[in-house]
C-alpha cells in the first residue's frame, strides 16, 4: 500500500507531457471538429411528402393531438363533440390514410421500403461516425502510449477513481493523483463536450443553415411516423385517445375570472 | 448589426409604417452587408437571411422594387432557385411588379406549372392562393386553401385565411369553423381568441343570436385573460356586452346574469379609458395602431354621451 501521508515521486521525463500529454489532447479536439463538420455535410433533411396525402397522412395524426390537447381551452360542447366525431370516425375507416386500399395489411419491409431504407442509413451514418474515429484513436493510443504516466494531479482524490484514472497502468501502489495516458484519453472523450461547444458555437449552430432551409414548409418539418410504423395503427390509438375525452372547457366561467382577478374593487 | 436594423423583427405584418422606415433604410443595409457577411459565423448569418427576406416584404410594400430585386438576388445566391421558400418569394416578387392583369395570369399559370411538378409546395401554395384572392376569384381561392388545408391540416396561418375568405363572401359559421380550427392549434393566442369574438359578434346579427353573442363575450374574456391590455379585446367586450345588455338576452338559458354583465361592461370600459390614455402619450410608439385607439376613443365619446 502507497504510505499515507508521504509524497511519492516518479522521475518523469518531461518529454512526456509535450509528445504525449499535448499531442492526444490535440487529436482528440480535431477528430471532434472533424467529426463534426462530417455530420454536418453527410446529414440529409428529413424527406418532406412529395404528394398531398402523404402530407395528410403525417399530419392528420398530429390534428388529433391537437385537438385532444387544445379543445379544452377553445371548444364549446357542441363544436367539440362535431370535431370528435368527424376524427374519430376518420381515424377509424382510414379516410387520412394514403391509401385506404392497402390498410389493414402488413407495413412494408422497411428494408425493401426506400424512404425507410434511407432512414436507417442516417442513423447507420450517424453511428458510424462516432465509432471509427473512437476505434482508431484508441488503437492508436494503445500501440504507442500504453503504459505511460503522464500527468500528476494537483489534488487528492480517493481510491475510487484508480480504475478511471489509471487503465493500463497496473500497478496497485500507485497514489490515484497519476493519470495514465488510456485515461487521459477518456478522459478528454469525455470532457471535451464544452470545449467543442466554445469552438463550434452552440451543438445545433452548424445545424442551422438546414434548418432554415426547410423553414415555411411545416409539412416538411415533423414527422410523427418513423419510417415501418403503421400509420393506421397509431390513428386507432389516437381515435381510442379522443373517444374517452371528457369535454370540459375553460371558457366556461371566463367572464368571473377576469373580474376577479384583473378588475379593481368596486366594480 | 448594430443600430437602425436591430428592431428588424418587430415588424408586424400589417404595419405599414415601420415597414417604410424599414425599406428606406434599405439602400444603406445592402450596402453595408455587403463586406460583413462572409467572415460572420453561421448563426449569425441566418439571422441575416432572416432580415433579408423582412426587407425584401417591406421593399415591396414600398415600391422599393430595385432593392428588393438585390435582396432577392441575394437570398437567391445563397439557396439557390430551387428552394420552396425562395420559389415563393419569387412569385411574391413578379406579382408585385407585375403590370397588369394579364402578367398577373401567367404568375397564376407558373404556379400551377410548379405545382404539378411538386405538389407540395406549400409557398407556391399560398401564393397561389393570394394571387386567386387578388385576381377576386374568390371561390377558387377557397377551394385551394381547402385543398391546401386538406393535405397539411395544422397550419394556422391558412386556417386564419381561410377564416378570412369565408367571412368576405358572407358565410359567417364556415368562418367560425376555420377560427376555432386555428385556435386549435395554437391555443394561447389572444389575438385569434379576440378575431373570433368579432366574427361571432358579427354573426350574431342572423341566427341564434343570444347563444351567438355569449360566446362572443367568452372569446373577448378569454383574450383579455391571455393578454390584459390587449385594446381590441376590451373593444369587443365592450360593444359585446353592450349589445347582451340592450337586448335583454342576460339571464336567458345559461347566459351570464345581468349583473355580471353590467360589471364586464364597466371593467372594459374603465380600461378602455385607461389604455386610450396611457397610449396617447407616447403616440409615435403605438403609431401602427393609431386606427384602433381613434375608433376606441370614439367608443368611449360615444358612451360618455349615453350617460351624460
Amino acid at each position: 500500500m502507497a504510505i499515507q501521508g508521504a509524497e511519492q515521486t516518479i522521475l518523469r521525463d518531461p518529454a512526456l507531457f509535450y509528445w504525449i500529454l499535448f499531442p492526444i489532447s490535440i487529436v482528440m479536439i480535431l477528430t471532434g471538429i472533424l467529426r463534426h463538420y462530417a455530420t454536418v455535410l453527410m446529414n440529409t433533411p428529413p424527406k418532406s411528402p412529395s404528394t398531398l396525402a402523404e402530407s395528410r397522412e403525417r399530419l392528420a395524426l398530429l390534428r388529433g393531438v391537437n385537438l385532444r390537447n387544445n379543445a379544452c381551452s377553445v371548444l364549446d360542447r357542441e363544436s367539440f363533440a362535431m370535431r370528435k366525431n368527424y376524427m374519430v370516425t376518420g381515424f377509424r375507416n382510414g379516410a387520412f390514410l394514403k391509401d385506404p386500399s392497402n390498410r389493414g395489411q402488413p407495413p412494408a419491409n422497411p428494408m425493401t421500403d426506400p424512404a425507410g431504407m434511407e432512414a436507417m442509413m442516417g442513423m447507420l451514418k450517424g453511428n458510424m461516425m462516432m465509432m471509427i474515429p473512437q476505434t482508431l484513436i484508441m488503437s492508436w493510443i494503445n500501440a504507442f502510449f500504453s503504459g505511460f504516466v503522464i500527468l500528476k494531479l494537483p489534488f487528492p482524490l480517493t481510491i475510487r477513481f484508480k480504475s478511471m484514472l489509471q487503465s493500463g497502468v497496473m500497478t496497485r501502489d500507485l497514489d490515484v493523483q497519476w493519470v495514465s495516458s488510456l485515461s487521459w484519453y477518456f478522459l478528454n472523450l469525455m470532457g471535451l463536450q464544452s470545449v467543442f461547444g466554445f469552438i463550434l458555437g452552440s451543438d445545433n449552430a452548424a445545424n442551422q443553415m438546414a434548418q432554415q432551409m426547410g423553414m415555411a414548409n411545416p409539412a416538411a418539418m415533423v414527422n410523427p411516423l418513423q419510417p415501418g410504423q403503421d400509420p393506421d395503427k397509431l390513428y386507432l390509438n389516437e381515435a381510442e385517445n379522443l373517444e374517452v375525452m371528457e369535454h370540459f372547457c375553460i371558457l366556461d366561467g371566463v367572464e368571473e375570472r377576469i373580474l376577479q382577478n384583473f378588475a379593481p374593487v368596486g366594480i | 448589426m448594430p443600430g437602425p436594423v436591430a428592431d428588424i423583427h418587430e415588424i408586424s405584418g400589417s404595419d405599414l409604417i415601420s415597414a417604410l422606415h424599414l425599406a428606406q433604410q434599405a439602400p444603406a443595409i445592402l450596402q453595408e452587408s455587403r463586406s460583413g457577411v462572409t467572415s460572420s459565423n453561421s448563426s449569425e448569418t441566418a439571422d441575416y437571411y432572416a432580415r433579408l427576406e423582412q426587407l425584401l416584404l417591406a421593399c415591396l410594400r414600398t415600391g422599393d422594387d430595385q432593392s428588393a430585386h438585390t435582396c432577392l438576388n441575394r437570398l437567391n445566391l445563397r439557396f439557390g432557385p430551387s428552394n420552396e421558400r425562395i420559389m415563393g418569394l419569387r412569385g411574391l416578387y413578379e406579382e408585385a411588379t407585375a403590370k397588369d392583369q394579364l402578367a398577373l395570369e401567367k404568375c397564376l399559370q407558373e404556379y400551377d406549372n410548379t405545382l404539378s411538378q411538386s405538389p407540395v409546395n406549400v409557398p407556391i401554395l399560398k401564393r397561389r392562393v393570394a394571387l386567386l384572392r387578388s385576381l377576386n376569384r374568390p371561390s377558387d381561392a377557397i377551394s385551394g386553401l381547402i385543398q391546401l388545408l386538406d393535405a397539411i391540416p395544422t397550419d394556422a396561418e391558412a386556417w386564419c385565411e381561410l377564416a378570412d375568405l369565408y367571412q368576405s363572401q358572407g358565410l359567417g359559421p364556415q368562418a367560425i369553423f376555420s377560427l376555432e380550427e386555428a385556435l386549435l392549434i395554437a391555443p394561447n393566442s389572444w389575438n385569434i381568441h379576440s378575431r373570433l369574438g368579432e366574427l361571432l359578434y358579427i354573426c350574431a346579427s342572423d341566427g341564434d343570436a343570444s347563444q351567438l353573442l355569449g360566446r362572443s363575450v367568452q372569446h373577448f374574456s378569454r383574450s383579455i385573460e391571455l393578454c390584459d391590455d390587449y385594446l381590441r379585446g376590451f373593444y369587443g367586450l365592450t360593444l359585446a356586452s353592450t349589445r347582451m345588455l340592450d337586448n335583454d338576452y342576460a339571464g336567458i338559458s345559461g347566459q351570464l346574469p345581468k349583473k355580471t354583465l353590467e360589471r364586464l361592461k364597466a371593467f372594459a370600459l374603465l380600461k378602455l379609458g385607461e389604455i386610450v390614455e396611457s397610449r396617447s402619450i407616447d403616440d409615435q410608439h403605438w403609431a401602427s395602431s393609431r386606427s384602433e385607439m381613434i375608433a376606441a376613443k370614439e367608443l368611449l365619446n360615444r358612451q360618455n354621451n349615453i350617460q351624460a
